[in-house]
């Protein structure tokens, strides 16, 4: 059938994915976990020093993925977004596609940090910075 | 120290002009921003094709707060003929600083709600 296939096939798309698994496959699974569940661990000791910031999902380090929905009170994760921009942190804000579980957390939408291994500790700090300067901002 | 979140915003934001729902209103209209979720309803009563009372109350962020609260003071005794003339742009502007294309949105949802209403008197 493939001769009445029009077009270029998505050759570009067959190397992409063949240097992306040799490069997950050279650092190796282990160790992106490894240094994946060190972010977790660091990231969660340090979320709770800020007594206004709400973490969703399991507080466990086991338990959980280095994605973290989050909230500051009184602050709406579109405002938080914009102001953690200033210190080029990119947190993506709004429904993430799961209508169904924001209105089971009745909120109107969250804000969301994702770390992988490009990520350092530095950067939980970075966050906790952006934290603290959307409450100094909007002054709640 | 921050040029979106000036005094303004965060002051209609904290404290918005206009907030509530008029009961027996005239027009009551809501409508949303699906792509994030914020949510506007409108209750407005008409006198002699003026707009005598309007109120809102919405879900969202500082911006679409803010702007509704200076949004609906600002169309408050118009004539609808006068408010439909009014552009996105002179709606935008009541804030006084400048936009990005998603947050232009965010402040756009109370003027889209509004000229929504209207067009579904007509």
């Amino acid at each position: 059938p493939d001769t009445f296939e029009v077009g270029t096939g998505n050759l570009e798309g067959v190397v992409g994915l063949a240097a992306a698994i040799s490069y997950i496959e050279n650092i190796g699974f282990e160790n992106i976990i490894t240094h994946e569940k060190e972010i977790i661990k660091y990231a969660l000791e340090r979320f709770e020093t800020v007594p206004y910031m709400k973490i969703y999902g399991s507080q466990n380090a086991e338990n959980r993925l280095a994605i973290f929905s989050f909230a500051i009170k009184n602050a709406h994760p579109h405002d938080i977004a914009q102001i953690m921009d200033r210190l080029h942190i990119c947190v993506r804000s709004g429904h993430h596609c799961a209508q169904p579980l924001m209105y089971v957390l009745g909120v109107p939408a969250t804000a969301r940090a994702s770390f992988y291994l490009y990520n350092t500790k530095e950067d939980v700090d970075t966050l906790i910075e952006g934290i603290k300067l959307v409450k100094k901002i909007l002054k709640i | 120290m921050d040029e979106l979140y000036r005094e303004i915003i965060l002051e209609h934001w904290k404290n918005p002009q206009n907030y509530g729902v008029i009961e027996d209103a005239d027009i009551d209209i809501s409508d949303n921003n699906p792509l994030c979720g914020d949510e506007m309803r409108l209750t407005i009563s008409l006198s002699q094709n003026k707009v005598k009372h309007i109120l809102f109350i919405s879900e969202g962020c500082a911006v679409s707060k803010a702007s509704a609260s200076l949004f609906t003071e600002m169309v408050k005794e118009k004539s609808i003929t006068d408010i439909q003339q009014i552009t996105p742009e002179e709606a935008i502007s009541v804030l006084g600083v400048e936009l990005t294309p998603t947050r232009t949105k965010c402040a756009l949802l109370v003027y889209t709600t509004l000229q929504k209403g209207f067009s579904m008197v007509e």
